[in-house]
């Protein structure tokens, strides 16, 4: 056993490390400062081209589009540095929904989307969810109905995140009504944000902006509908593991971690008069919070590359990716908490604020860390999921 | 970066799950328990006569020659079935720390027969009051081209059957380590009675003779040599934890799914499955934190603080899913005719020993402050 990355990994994420530093202009990131935090503005679009046209979306790829095959641990220090830069990377397009498509679409879909894909050109959202299809997704009711040679398309989703700036929506619609089980009439489409018919509104919420997004009679060729008529519920759920496994990278937290200790170590926290004046690190609980995130950070990226361990030998199970989704999630919303005690009451104090200590990015992340205990896959249904596959206790039916 | 064993690995950890599983069933812990000590002296000549003892000690002394990591696989089977042998304090504690420190000459004296089941070393870290073996005050003081040595150990495992027993103490205030015959004159031996059952002793020294031949290692050496043997003792101890509560959290999940209440198997309560997979992923994290404890290599900066969380996960992990099982168990959890309990008991004493995870997670910050000054130190010179 040897738990240690090897040589060429480590030149690998100094090269990303680098590559990312002069990739966040101070353009950039002043755009990521402001309404557009999230992605999809125009510094955010000419960022991700310049990702494309250097070869890194392409990497993870098989050869055959191009790419060079990175085995699961490079593709997770490659995920791992991108967001430790705190580049909105569209994983779900590049990773998750796209291999499907060139895995299962049309030649031509190929060519006008997977490509685009390829060079950084193109965002794609995902909508799932529903207003009363949450985590029983199969409940779904937006349909998609033949009309003449086209399909019809009518319903809503909710929080289409990236629904306001994306190039299409990675569409689920119910297409046999009269199916025996809810889960079997589903197909999948892709739904060019630019149709008529499509519309969004924003939704505000704690942390992050998302979109409810509607579709009102909206006309598509047939070439849109993607993969197996009436078999879409395998393409979401295999496009869910998928995102499941790069919920819970450890950099960010990582980061986070060395920054608040960096912080405490500089700065003074007073003392009695007359006595060396310590600095916040000193203070005994303060050691503490410290090693608590240590050592559930610690786990976290050992959880992490076991499962791209796992992954590059083809031996990951159901119950390890679903305990690694529940530990990561659970883990964060713990660590905020704890990096926001050091801080202290300034630790309320928005980016925006005077006196915001290290740019407010606390105050941001404990806002925003809530949505991946639910989000990504419940972590009941993930508890379920471990408890079948990982211990063999039988569910309720 | 890989997380499969090796073959050899496979090998002992197969040979050891075969012997312990054929070996350790509940009638034979119950017949031990019943006995005068709880050491299970026929299964402990059966892991020597299949090599296991020698697992990790050179093949000079008639060893197999694999490393900590590899020892470490027979713990964690050891710890699965609770069987009456003390494999950490001897195989890790003293027998690796001799191996590491001791001359030629000592390692001839007491390896080979260590190996071949004939003699037992053990180690004691511990005074009462104190749980690091780094600052003791049991103390030598000279006389007369030798030494005398006074203080108190406790919780010495084995004490009364151990040739030998490795323990610190101070020459003034150089740190010393010792291998001192627990028989000799001016030794007081006494029994302890621990939660799990296994033979403790304290040894209480007032003059016993020293002599040079008895001294492992002195000063800078020393303290080399009980910070590795300390550290082999927790990842040892994290090891056998990682064992013990693998084995309740199987034997959990198993009679959930059989018991029934209100017409179905308990398991099929969401809040009885949701407090197993919470038993399952800590389970699992220990054993992540555990493999990378006792795998990297000891000279890499990092090594120390893999051995404090893997103390840290071992302590938390043993708790909880000791107190999830038996609750999860509901009355048959606690009775002394089902065999939950003996885990539960083990995971408390491992939890306890050499002190609770808190205390390493003080160490672990004290450690982290100590790193982060340094570096704000460079940054900004005062
Ligand atoms: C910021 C944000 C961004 C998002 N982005 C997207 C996106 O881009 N595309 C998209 O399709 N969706 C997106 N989502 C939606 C997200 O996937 C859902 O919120 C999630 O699936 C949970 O559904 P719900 O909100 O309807 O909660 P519900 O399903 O109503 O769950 C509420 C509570 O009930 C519990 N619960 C539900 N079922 C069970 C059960 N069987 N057993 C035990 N407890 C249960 C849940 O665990 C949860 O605690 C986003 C959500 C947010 C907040």
């Amino acid at each position: 056993m040897n738990i240690t990355l090897t040589p060429e990994q480590l030149a690998l994420r100094d090269d990303i490390r680098d590559y990312m530093a002069r990739l966040m202009t101070p353009a950039l990131l002043a755009e990521l400062q402001g309404e557009q935090r999230e992605g999809g503005g125009p510094e955010h679009r000419k960022a991700l081209k310049q990702m494309g046209a250097d070869g890194w979306v392409v990497r993870s790829w098989p050869r055959e589009y191009g790419g060079q095959d990175a085995g699961p641990i490079e593709q997770y220090i490659f995920c791992d540095e991108v967001i430790r830069a705190g580049f909105p990377y569209p994983f779900l397009t590049t990773d998750g929904v796209g291999p499907v498509l060139a895995e299962v679409a049309s030649e031509e879909i190929r060519h006008s989307v997977v490509d685009p894909i390829l060079r950084g050109e193109c965002i794609i959202a995902i909508g799932y969810s529903e207003p009363a299809a949450g985590t029983d997704l199969a409940s779904l009711t937006t349909r998609a109905e033949r009309s003449g040679d086209k399909w019809l398309i009518n319903g809503q989703k909710i929080w289409t995140s990236y629904g306001n700036v994306a190039d299409y929506v990675w569409l689920a619609a119910r297409t046999d009504p009269h199916a025996a089980k809810k889960h079997h009439g589903i197909s999948m489409f892709l739904v060019p944000t630019s149709s008529p018919g499509f519309s969004f509104t924003p939704i505000n919420t704690l942390g992050v902006r998302t979109n409810a997004t509607y579709y009102e009679n909206i006309e598509l060729e047939d070439k849109w509908q993607v993969g197996p008529l009436n078999q879409g519920w395998r393409m979401i759920t295999e496009q869910l593991n998928r995102e499941r496994l790069s919920l819970v990278n450890h950099g960010p937290c990582e980061l986070l971690y060395e920054r608040v200790a960096t912080w405490a170590a500089q700065t003074d926290a007073g003392g009695s008069a007359g006595s060396s004046p310590v600095k916040v690190i000193d203070l005994p609980w303060v050691r503490t919070n410290l090693a608590r995130v240590k050592s559930g950070l610690e786990i976290l990226r050992l959880v992490c590359f076991k499962q791209a361990w796992s992954m590059s030998h083809s031996s990951l199970d159901m119950a390890q990716a679903s305990a690694a989704k529940i530990y990561g999630s659970e883990f964060f919303v713990e660590a905020w908490r704890l990096l926001l005690e050091i801080v202290g009451q300034a630790g309320a104090l928005r980016h925006d604020s005077e006196g915001a200590v290290l740019q407010g990015v606390l105050e941001h992340r404990y806002r925003s860390g809530s949505v991946l205990t639910f989000g990504g896959g419940t972590n009941e249904v993930q508890r379920d999921i471990v408890a079948a596959a990982g211990l063999l206790m039988p569910r309720y039916r | 970066m890989d997380f499969s064993l090796s073959e050899e690995q496979r090998d002992v950890q197969q040979l050891a799950a075969k012997i312990l599983a054929r070996e350790v069933t509940v009638d034979r812990l119950k017949a031990i328990e019943a006995g005068a000590d709880r050491f299970d002296e026929a299964l402990w000549l059966q892991l020597a006569e299949a090599g296991l003892l020698g697992v990790a000690i050179d093949e000079a002394w008639g060893g197999m020659g694999f490393d900590f990591e590899t020892l470490c696989l027979l713990i964690e089977e050891v710890g699965k079935t609770v069987a009456a042998v003390p494999v950490v304090p001897v195989l890790a504690s003293a027998a690796l720390t001799l191996q590491q420190f001791a001359t030629a000459q000592q390692c001839e004296r007491w390896l080979p027969g260590l190996v071949r089941g004939e003699l037992l070393l053990t180690a004691s870290l511990t005074e009462p009051g104190r749980d690091n073996p780094c600052s003791p005050a049991t103390r030598l003081e000279s006389a007369g081209g030798g030494w005398k040595l006074h203080g108190h150990k406790h919780m010495v495992v084995c004490a009364d059957r151990a040739s030998a027993v490795l323990l610190s103490a101070c020459i003034e205030d150089e740190l010393v380590l010792l291998a001192i015959n627990p028989t000799a004159p001016h030794v007081k031996i006494v029994p302890q009675h621990v939660t799990t059952g296994e033979p403790q002793f304290s040894l209480v020294f007032d003059g016993a003779s020293i002599t040079d031949d008895d001294i492992i290692a002195r000063g800078a050496n020393a303290q080399c040599a009980v910070q590795s043997m300390l550290q082999h003792t927790l990842v040892a101890n994290s090891v056998m934890t990682l064992g013990v509560t693998d084995t309740m959290l199987k034997m959990t999940a198993a009679y959930t799914a059989q018991r029934e209440q209100f017409g179905r198997p308990i398991a099929t309560f969401q809040a009885v499955s949701h407090r197993a997979a919470d038993a399952y992923i800590d389970v699992q994290n220990l054993r992540l934190a555990c493999q990378q404890a006792a795998s990297l290599p000891r000279a890499r900066a990092d090594a120390a603080e893999a051995v404090l969380i893997a103390k840290i996960w071992a302590s938390d992990v043993a708790h909880r899913v000791s107190q999830s099982s038996q609750h999860l168990h509901g009355g048959i959890g606690v009775d002394r005719d089902y065999p939950l309990f003996r885990f539960c008991l083990w995971a408390k004493q491992l939890e306890l020993t050499l002190g609770g995870g808190n205390s390493y997670l003080t160490a672990l910050g004290d450690a982290i402050a100590a790193a982060f000054k340094q570096r704000a130190a460079i940054v900004a010179p005062a």
